[in-house]
């Protein structure tokens, strides 16, 4: 059994390789962003030119893009392994599975809080919805960030391997993610529009206890995920 | 040894039946105290602990092997809520501020604790196939995620219902009735899951990963689905029934557990015989495997 | 409005319609289901 140095080492080796893969493969992350961007337009066109409903709505506008661009790069985050059949060759190697799914939920997590932070702007312009909270809103974004890519990356090793993987990762991420993702959103609206009661310390601790749970209980599953 | 077990779940449900359900109509309509001495609460509780355990037992000593007992479950379930409905139809008086709409109520909340518990079964189903790695109880997984999906349904059509008359709009997004549809979306999910691993290993495996994950996010969904709707209602539920109204819920509570587990029983048969075929040595080497019988 | 729900029997029937049909069908499904794999069973020795 490997030490706690030896794991600690596993996983670093784990996320620089991540980080490497990702930073090759930047123009899918411009790729990405359009899509988001793309998406909180259209999400303009549902509601109309009415500019104080669109700020009403931003906070929801930007995690709904962000939640259907997640599925994007987090299907993406084993593309590669897919490829070149090497997941199993991954798993051949002494590394723990632990430290593969944390290496690469961690990247997924790093890219998701830059695709929000790349969003915002986009959101700042359409929706007339600025704040100069800016340390708020990326902690916010940080953490529901997080909520998204634990899950997702265990869902998104398991729906790789199998057919219609497109349909299948949003369809059982989607549902997982709901206080995730009304945590975020009423945390983002508060910071745009005000927090007269100071209600956004609930909804952080929300986050915080979800981010806790999933990120220890899908790091504890995740072996049973890609074993023979 | 699982002939025993079943009649054990037999007697501990006509225990509950005779304490949760006989002694308050014999006291309502009888003028007969049938209580053997039993407290209202020691009563309750009897019932409750005696339905789940009877429940608990009949999943676990189900061997698969025998048809008649589940058709016998579920025939005994369709009695339960025909008495039910006969009594939260016409024999029980309307409410005083709901109406007539009160009368949903026994079925509606029957209805929603046996989902609650089916979604329950499937996640002890998933623990226990994670650490023993029976099919067997991939099979009760598959059929307990079913049933739930089912009554989750069946629940959010009948909350819709009522909510209508009552609040004036088709849905009124109360905490508990959506946290079932974010359930009912999640299991779904997980049978779709099914449906496209070919793997009969990796489909048990993986949708016990995943049963445990969406059951973990059932408290944590309601309670932000709770905080998330505080600020806009204080709305009153229906929390407590009084004792002319218990005849009616807890008879179609008896009926609905009996009809669920004999759904469940039953179900968990489609699932076991696909997995015999699916896990089965090649037919030349191993003959003797296929004479058992079913 | 005096408080009361007015008029709620269509409602009430409709909900144990709805029941009783989804329990009824979904019973009927598996029965179905259950036959068919029996006989695929019985037919593969």
């Amino acid at each position: 059994m490997a030490g706690e140095g030896v794991r600690g080492a596993m996983l670093i080796a784990a996320l620089r390789k991540e980080l490497l893969l990702q930073w090759r493969s930047r123009a899918q992350f411009m790729a990405v962003f359009v899509f988001g961007a793309a998406a909180l337009l259209l999400f303009s066109f549902a509601v109309g030119p009415v500019a104080e409903m669109l700020r009403q709505f931003s906070a929801g506008f930007l995690w709904l893009g962000l939640l259907l661009s997640s599925t994007l790069t987090l299907a993406e985050s084993f593309h590669a392994e897919m490829e070149n059949r090497a997941l199993e060759g991954l798993l051949l190697l002494p590394a723990n599975p632990r430290a593969l799914y944390y290496g690469k939920a961690i990247a997924n997590w790093l890219q998701l809080i830059l695709l929000g932070i790349a969003l915002v702007p986009v959101m700042v312009i359409l929706y007339d919805a600025g704040t100069t909270r800016v340390g708020s809103l990326i902690i916010v974004i940080a953490l529901g960030t997080a909520g998204l890519s634990a899950p997702g990356t265990l869902y998104a090793a398991m729906t790789a391997q199998v057919r219609s993987k497109q349909t299948l990762l949003p369809l059982l991420l989607f549902p997982l993610i709901v206080p995730a993702l009304l945590a975020s959103v009423k945390a983002t609206s508060l910071i745009i529009l005000g927090d007269p009661m100071n209600q956004s310390s609930a909804w952080i601790i929300l986050l915080v206890a979800f981010d806790a749970i999933y990120w220890s209980l899908c790091g504890l599953l995740f072996g049973r995920v890609v074993e023979e | 040894m699982k002939r025993n077990l079943f009649w054990l779940a037999i007697a501990l449900l006509a225990a509950a039946v005779y304490f949760g359900l006989l002694v308050t109509i014999g006291d309502q309509y009888l003028h007969a105290d049938l209580s053997l001495g039993l407290p209202v609460v020691a009563r309750t509780l009897v019932a409750f602990l005696g339905g789940l355990a009877a429940v608990v037992i009949l999943l676990i000593a189900d061997d698969f092997s025998n048809l008649s007992r589940p058709k016998a479950l579920g025939i005994a379930g369709v009695v339960f809520l025909l008495i039910g409905s006969y009594f939260g139809l016409f024999v029980a008086p309307p409410e005083q501020f709901m109406g007539e709409t009160q009368r949903i109520m026994y079925v509606h909340v029957p209805t929603a604790w046996f989902a609650l518990v089916a979604m329950t079964l499937a996640f002890a189903a998933a623990v226990v196939f994670l650490f023993g790695g029976n099919h067997d109880w991939d099979a009760r997984l598959e059929a307990s995620i079913e049933v739930g999906v089912v009554l989750a349904f069946l629940l959010c059509c009948q909350g819709a219902i009522w909510a209508k008359p009552t609040w004036g709009v088709w849905w009124d997004w109360d905490p508990r009735l959506t946290t079932t549809a974010v359930l009912l979306f999640a299991f779904l999910g997980i049978l779709a899951l099914r449906k496209f691993v070919d793997d009969p290993h990796r489909r048990a495996m993986w949708s016990a990963v995943a049963t445990i994950i969406a059951y973990v996010d059932v408290p944590i969904v309601y309670f932000s689905v709770k905080w998330w709707n505080s600020l806009h209602q204080q709305q009153s539920s229906p929390n407590t029934v009084s004792k002319p109204f218990w005849i009616p819920l807890r008879a179609n509570a008896f009926g609905i557990l009996l009809l669920m587990m004999a759904f469940i029983m039953l179900r968990s048969r489609i699932t076991a015989l696909r997995l015999k075929h699916e896990l089965a040595p090649p037919p030349a080497l191993d003959e003797a495997e296929l004479g058992e019988a079913v | 409005m005096n408080g009361v729900v007015t008029g709620g029997w269509n409602f009430v029937v409709a909900a144990y319609s709805v029941t009783g049909l989804v329990l009824l069908i979904y019973g009927v499904t598996i029965i179905t289901r259950l036959r068919d794999e029996i006989s695929r069973a019985a037919k593969e020795r």
